[in-house]
């Protein structure tokens, strides 16, 4: 930007100028109205004002302070695009003249015809005659001529007088005094006003005057009429002209500055607008005049004569002026048309070389100012974000004046060509780096989302949608200075060119300017703007590419200008990315410029170190050159520090030697010999078959000796050559082999070998280090350990044979490490117990360790049991003491030597229900001999992972089916309880006791227990007891195996032996009980006390207890009833009683009973006793007992005489003869099952209800004896 | 009606960011689009790290430098694909640099899947990188080829 004028550049905006705040030089001469005479300097100090020496201070630090604020209004720029009505103000003198309009006075009569100096009809002018426009016409308006004047005045003020006291009478004669004086003064003032008001007018420019007055002086009454006078008296307008301003604070002096431009704004556009017309009116003036002006100026004159400027010329003249005044205006859109219009014309002049003849200096000027206008277009496009728009104007720009430029004979060829298109760039550049310092964004370009559905119509965006014109995708200024340097560099290799052609014969015009230019250093300046820029807009988490791109461009035009120590700074930097990112095609021309750098600057060791990484990279455009450089520069040079050996790290390069580490195996025992094969692999894109290798060491992982692989020539060099180095050991000394170390492209060198531990770790090859030995030069080249080269891909194969050669491919991916483990345990493991395990008891596993390995071994044990998922089974575990459902752990069978057995129990207790129980053990063992692994395990640097500690775990599950070792089942059957029952309002029935003698229930049960021996041996039954339980409602009667010694225990049972029990229980169920559907718990439990009759052995096994709980009791419910009871046997003739025990069980309903006797003459009894007849009504609980008496009078089965009971109560009125039939019972037969679901009696499928009808016939006989 | 796209080069990058292939259609100009391919990974980059949801493949234009625009596109394994087209003045359609970034997507997809290329190397090799790295090599020649067609096909749109 700085090639071009500023004027032609800079943003416009309405110029003021401002008089009467001078700086204060004055100090002795204080700032007064100048009488209107003396209209130049100096002032004459008689007129001064005696102003008290502190308001002149307050009015110096007002001056000062609007000074400051005045001109912090806006600073000249190009990138302006905000529209604030903000003036550029320029502080001038009070007598400031302005430039003559034209020549001659304006009291000349040739005023009218005459023209501006400016103008190119005037022969002074510097346009003079086909000029089109110069910066100084812009530096006119911007500097020279203003569209606001702002005059600052002191009003005049008498100083106060004190007033000897306030009780004095106003001076009158003072007063008088005082008066005259202001009006002097201020007609002074006016005369003043009046005379700078007559200059401006000329020119239309606004006048407005500030008077500075204080504070006192703005509540003067008398104030508005003096303004008044003075605003006649000077001609001032009536608006916005003339002001008042006392000293006031820095914030509110700004407020005034605002409002002071706001005021002013309007007649500031009002002036360029005049402007604007009248050089509108003179263009369509002139435009219509072209056709008859044209041939007066017919250009067939002769040459040396200038020609005036063409009508072409006068419309770009026009054109550009009003776009000009546009732009001071503030309108951006009427600027940019005739800022385009104008540019389209000059294109037209451009297109003519009889209009504007190549070379010359209005050639030139036109240049620049199509330049420039140019610059203006987009500027005003980007002020309006419409980046393509500015960016398409711009490239055309370019295209357009590169078409010329091939014209007029200065094509991409020359210098000068590029010089400008240089230019171009970086102008565009700045301009968008000084955008992007305000309001200009860059837009992101990403792709607009595809439409989701096709069938929307196209809108707006439709052509972006479609695409975008890359050349018109605006980016960061960075990549436009980047392309300036480009082109500045293309610009140094023409002139070059051309300086090398044009040795000796007369310079092309240009040349000597050309050669002052230092080129590189513009290129750098260009490259390093585009690195910040770069930088600056890169996101932060970029890798920062484009910037290293920025900078490998720095660091060759470095090198080109000499600076080699600079350059390989930069190369330093870049090659690291590079080499990690492994860029090899970059990498490689970045090395060959390094190394140029470095033979340069005379650094061998960065010499070397860059030739044997550019080796490694490989040469296939030359092979070998590279190793005989290097040669060359061993030989005829000595190392820096010859001490030491150079190290040239290719670490993160690309290696010399392509190695692969293959292990045959991945993972082999402490102590075991693993089979391994080193491939050397000499590089088939690069010769390094002279090298002076004369070593390869390889260095392991862990404390291994290296191998080192020394280098004798060899009579014959095979292609593959394998070098056996037998076993490695840990910590031996250095492995020295010999090999011939010269490879060629594609040769193999195997080094092959067995590696065992002692300790279990990971074995690798931790670096391969190739050193090279030449004279005084020892050069140690570490690589990484198993690095293929870009490209090539080293499929790992092993040799299996070398005459002929032959690989086997390895399948394995971690071929190239080894893990050494220990070896496992021998420990044998065994379980014994007979199965099944029955239930109940405390079944024995015999857990039996046998160390079967060299080692002693530290043996801990953990068992689970597993939940088991059979129904109400339980069981738990018992351990070495401890006792647990679930999980036994850490049950320490102690240190186990060689061939030692550890015996341990575990005893499984299972009840509930048979069924499969399973148990997981776990036997742990840790190596106790001293093991090396362990005392290393403090050292930091050994592995402390799972490889490293001897420890190794047996899992078993045993499944131990479970049987029931007894079983019991029960078989329940009901009779109606005869015995005497309390009556209803007896005591006793509410007492616990109620049924303890056994007569007062209701029901009696008769419980059969049968006892089977299940399991697959015998048992030893010591004894079976009935333990009786409190159980409201039941009780245990009696029972069998209670009465005396029936010598059944103990016994000896086999599988499949029964046994029996039996008792009675009475129930009498309670309230709760009847409700709860009459289920009486059983009143107690048996328990058996047996033990297993085997153990391995032949021991006997624990007494172990089974407990079976009585079944729950669910007798029969009767309502009504009758109860008949005689005699089984009478003798004839002999009376037996009959009763009949008529019981209302009902729980709520009293019964009215009638009996009747049937009698039959078949009968073989003779009855004595009631034959027919009602008993009193029966309350529920309630019985009756009739007893009659029977003479037999038959012998044999003689059947009972019949009995109906009826119940009345129910048949009601309807029924009267009969009634329900209340069922009779023989108490002899009664034996009845349970209730209908009596499902708790064991084997309860013969379950019947006991009160069939057929028992009402079923009544018993008596068998009646002679 | 814009003019057809004029390919120069066309770089396969790795998503470790190592050069797969980068084949160029203008003589003596190779380590040029070396470094397009390279520094259009900046742009890349952050173009995807703004929005990692993105299933959009194609990342439009990165930049326009010299006289190549470089538009990228990112395969869903993450392996780039750069190409740099010859900067003419007029509006790329973005339809069409797609169809040429899906061709030669499925010439890479279709180049990677041969089995053969697993021949040499270790089978369940941690390396990831390993086909991808090698189907740009020198030993296998029909990726070459089919990006060669591509760009031949692109440049026969011109002769019709």
């Amino acid at each position: 930007m700085n090639s071009y004028p500023p004027e032609l550049l800079s943003q416009l905006a309405p110029v003021m100028f401002v008089a009467g705040l001078d700086a204060p030089t004055s100090t002795s001469t204080p700032p007064a109205p100048p009488t209107p005479q003396s209209a130049t300097h100096p002032h004459t100090p008689s007129s001064a004002p005696p102003t008290p020496s502190k308001s002149q201070d307050s009015f110096a630090q007002l001056a000062s302070r609007l000074r400051d604020a005045l001109q912090s209004q806006r600073k000249p720029t190009i990138w302006a695009p905000e529209r604030t009505k903000t003036f550029h103000i320029i502080l001038v003198d009070k007598a400031i003249r302005f430039p003559p309009r034209k020549l001659v006075p304006p009291e000349d009569p040739q005023f009218s015809n005459a023209h501006s100096p400016l103008s190119p009809l005037t022969p002074s002018s510097p346009l003079y005659p086909d000029g089109l426009i110069a910066p100084i016409w812009i530096r006119k308006h911007t500097a020279l001529v203003p569209s606001v004047f702002v005059l600052f005045l002191r009003l005049f003020e008498v100083p106060p007088i004190n007033p000897r006291s306030p009780l004095d009478p106003p001076d009158v004669e003072h007063e008088r005094e005082r008066g005259e004086e202001e009006r002097r003064r201020d007609a002074e003032l006016s005369a003043e006003i009046a005379q700078r008001k007559k200059s401006t007018n000329e020119r239309g420019i606004k006048l407005t005057v500030v008077l500075l007055a204080s504070r006192r002086m703005l509540d003067d009454p008398s104030l508005d009429g003096r303004l008044t006078f003075i605003r006649r008296q000077s001609g001032l307008d009536s608006r916005a002209a003339l002001f008042v301003l006392s000293p006031v604070s820095s914030s509110e002096l700004n407020d005034f500055v605002r409002s002071l431009q706001d005021a002013l704004y309007e007649p500031a556009l009002e002036y360029y607008t005049t402007h604007s017309k009248r050089v509108r009116r003179k263009r369509n003036r002139h435009s219509q005049a072209v056709s008859s002006y044209n041939p007066v100026h017919n250009p067939l004159a002769a040459p040396n004569i200038p020609r005036p400027l063409r009508p072409e010329g006068w419309t770009v003249r026009y054109e550009y002026k009003m776009a000009c005044f546009a732009e001071f205006r503030g309108e951006d859109e009427v600027a940019l048309k005739h800022y385009q219009d104008a540019y389209a014309t000059l294109l037209i002049m451009f297109g003519s070389t009889a209009i504007l003849p190549p070379r010359t200096k209005r050639w030139a000027e036109a240049k620049v100012l199509a330049d420039t206008i140019n610059v203006k277009i987009s500027k005003l496009y980007l002020y309006n974000n419409e980046h393509a728009l500015a960016l398409s104007h711009h490239n055309s720009h370019m295209r357009r004046f590169a078409d010329f430029s091939r014209g007029w004979g200065i094509g991409e060829e020359t210098f000068e060509y590029w010089s400008w298109m240089a230019r171009q760039h970086r102008v565009l550049a700045e301009l968008l780096e000084q955008g992007s310092r305000t309001t200009l964004t860059f837009p992101t370009h990403l792709p607009v989302p595809r439409p989701a559905s096709v069938g929307t119509p196209l809108e707006l965006d439709a052509v972006r949608a479609l695409g975008l014109n890359p050349s018109h995708a605006l980016q960061h200024p960075g990549h436009y200075y980047y392309m300036a340097a480009r082109c500045t560099e293309v610009r140094r290799e023409r002139f070059l060119a051309g300086e090398s052609m044009a040795q000796g014969a007369p310079a092309a015009p240009g040349y000597a300017n050309e050669e002052k230019v230092d080129h590189l250093t513009i290129i750098l300046e260009l490259y390093t703007k585009s690195y910040e820029l770069f930088k600056k807009y890169s996101s932060p988490a970029s890798q920062g590419r484009l910037t290293l791109w920025i900078a490998c461009r720095i660091a060759h035009t470095y090198y080109e200008s000499g600076k080699f120590d600079m350059a390989v700074r930069f190369f330093e930097r870049i090659a690291k990315t590079y080499r990690r990112e492994k860029w090899g095609t970059m990498l490689r021309p970045l090395l060959g410029t390094w190394y140029a750098c470095a033979q340069k600057l005379g650094d061998i060791d960065m010499t070397v170190k860059l030739l044997i990484e550019m080796i490694g990279y490989g040469d296939t455009d030359e092979p070998g050159t590279l190793q005989e450089d290097l040669l060359a520069v061993l030989r005829s040079s000595v190392p820096s520090k010859p001490d030491e050996p150079l190290m040239v790290d290719l670490k993160e390069s690309e290696p010399l030697l392509d190695t692969t580490m293959l292990f045959w195996k991945s993972e082999v025992r402490v102590g075991e010999d693993a089979a391994f094969q080193l491939s050397l692999i000499a590089p088939t894109n690069t010769v390094i078959s002279s090298l002076p290798i004369d070593s390869i060491t390889v260095r392991f992982t862990e404390e291994y000796a290296p191998v080192i692989i020394q280098h004798t020539p060899a009579s014959t060099q095979d292609r593959v050559r394998l070098v056996q180095v037998g076993r490695l050991e840990h910590e031996d000394e250095d492995m020295e082999i010999e090999a011939d170390l010269r490879l060629k492209p594609g040769d193999r060198l195997i080094v092959s070998g067995t590696m065992s531990s002692e300790i279990p770790r990971l074995l690798k090859v931790s670096s391969v280090t190739i050193e090279l030995k030449e004279g005084d030069w020892t050069i140690e080249v570490p690589q990484e350990p198993c690095a293929a080269r870009e490209g090539s891909s080293l499929a790992p194969r092993w040799l299996s044979s070398l005459n002929p050669v032959n690989f086997l491919p390895m399948g394995r991916g971690d071929h190239s490490s080894l893990s050494i483990r220990h070896r496992p345990h021998e420990l044998s493991v065994s379980f014994t117990h007979p199965e099944p395990a029955l239930l109940d008891e405390e079944y024995p596993i015999m857990i039996e360790i046998t160390n079967t390995d060299e080692r002693e071994l530290d043996i801990i044990v953990d068992v689970l049991l597993q939940p088991t998922e059979i129904d109400i089974a339980v069981q738990h575990i018992i351990f070495d003491g401890q006792q647990s459902s679930g999980l036994i752990k850490g049950i320490h069978f102690g240190v186990v030597a060689p061939g030692v057995t550890a015996l341990k129990t575990l005893y499984l207790v299972s009840g509930g229900a048979p069924g499969d129980r399973t148990i997981d053990v776990s036997v742990q063992s840790s190596s106790t001999t001293n093991d090396p692994s362990r005392s290393r395990s403090t050292s930091p640097a050994s592995p402390a992972g799972p490889l490293s500690r001897d420890v190794s775990e047996t899992l078993q599950t045993l499944v131990i089916p479970t049987l029931s070792a007894l079983e019991v089942v029960y078989d329940v059957g009901y009779r109606r309880a005869l015995g005497k029952r309390a009556e209803l309002a007896d005591l006793l029935r509410y007492e616990e006791e109620g049924i303890d003698d056994g007569t007062g229930g209701d029901s009696e049960a008769v419980v059969t227990a049968r006892v089977t021996c299940g399991g697959p041996w015998g048992l030893e039954i010591e004894s079976l007891n009935l333990i009786r339980q409190e159980v409201g409602g039941a009780k245990v009667l009696e029972c069998f195996s209670e009465e005396g010694d029936n010598n059944m225990f103990p016994g000896e049972y086999l599988p499949g032996d029964e046994f029996c029990d039996m008792f009675r229980v009475s129930i009498a169920p309670d309230e709760d009980q009847g409700l709860n559907g009459g289920v009486v718990p059983g009143p107690g439990k048996y328990e058996i006390i047996w033990r297993s009759r085997i153990l391995p052995g032949g021991d006997r096994g624990p007494l172990t207890s089974t407990h079976f709980a009585l079944p729950p009791l669910l007798p029969p419910r009767d309502e009504l009833i009758a109860l008949l009871s005689v005699p089984s046997t009478a003798k004839l003739h002999a009376p037996i009683p009959m009763e009949l025990t008529i019981r209302n069980q009902h729980p709520s309903r009293s019964a009215n009973i009638e009996v009747q006797l049937a009698l039959d003459p078949l009968d073989g009894f003779v009855v004595a006793g009631l034959r027919s007849g009602h008993i009193p009504v029966l309350l529920p609980g309630g019985e009756e007992k009739l007893v009659w008496r029977l003479i037999p009078i038959e012998c044999g089965y003689v059947r009972v005489p019949g009995i109906k009971v009826m119940d009345r109560r129910r048949s009601g009125a309807e029924q009267e003869a009969e009634g329900d039939l209340v069922k009779v019972v023989d108490v002899r037969l009664d034996w009845r099952r349970g209730t209908e679901d009596t499902r708790l009696v064991a084997e309860g499928a013969e379950a019947e209800g006991g009160a069939s009808p057929a028992e009402q016939v079923g009544l018993g006989t008596v068998l009646v004896l002679p | 009606m814009p003019p057809p796209l004029r390919l120069n080069a066309v770089a396969f990058i790795s998503p470790q960011n190592h050069p797969i292939l980068i084949r160029t259609f203008q003589k003596g100009d190779e380590l040029k689009y070396h470094y397009v391919a390279h520094t259009s990974l900046d742009v890349i980059e952050e173009r995807i790290s703004g929005d990692s949801k993105s299933t959009e493949c194609y990342l439009g234009l990165l930049y326009a430098m010299d006289d190549v625009a470089a538009y990228g596109y990112i395969t869903p394994l993450k392996v780039k694909i750069v190409i740099a087209l010859a900067l003419t003045d007029s509006v790329v359609r973005d339809a069409e640099v797609i169809s040429a970034f899906k061709a030669l997507h499925m010439a890479f997809y279709h180049a990677v899947s041969n089995p053969f290329l697993k021949l040499d190397a270790a089978t369940n090799s941690g390396n990831d990188q390993y086909p991808y790295l090698l189907v740009g090599g020198s030993k296998w020649k029909s990726f070459r080829q089919r990006v060669d067609e591509i760009s031949k096909a692109l440049g026969n749109v011109t002769s019709t």
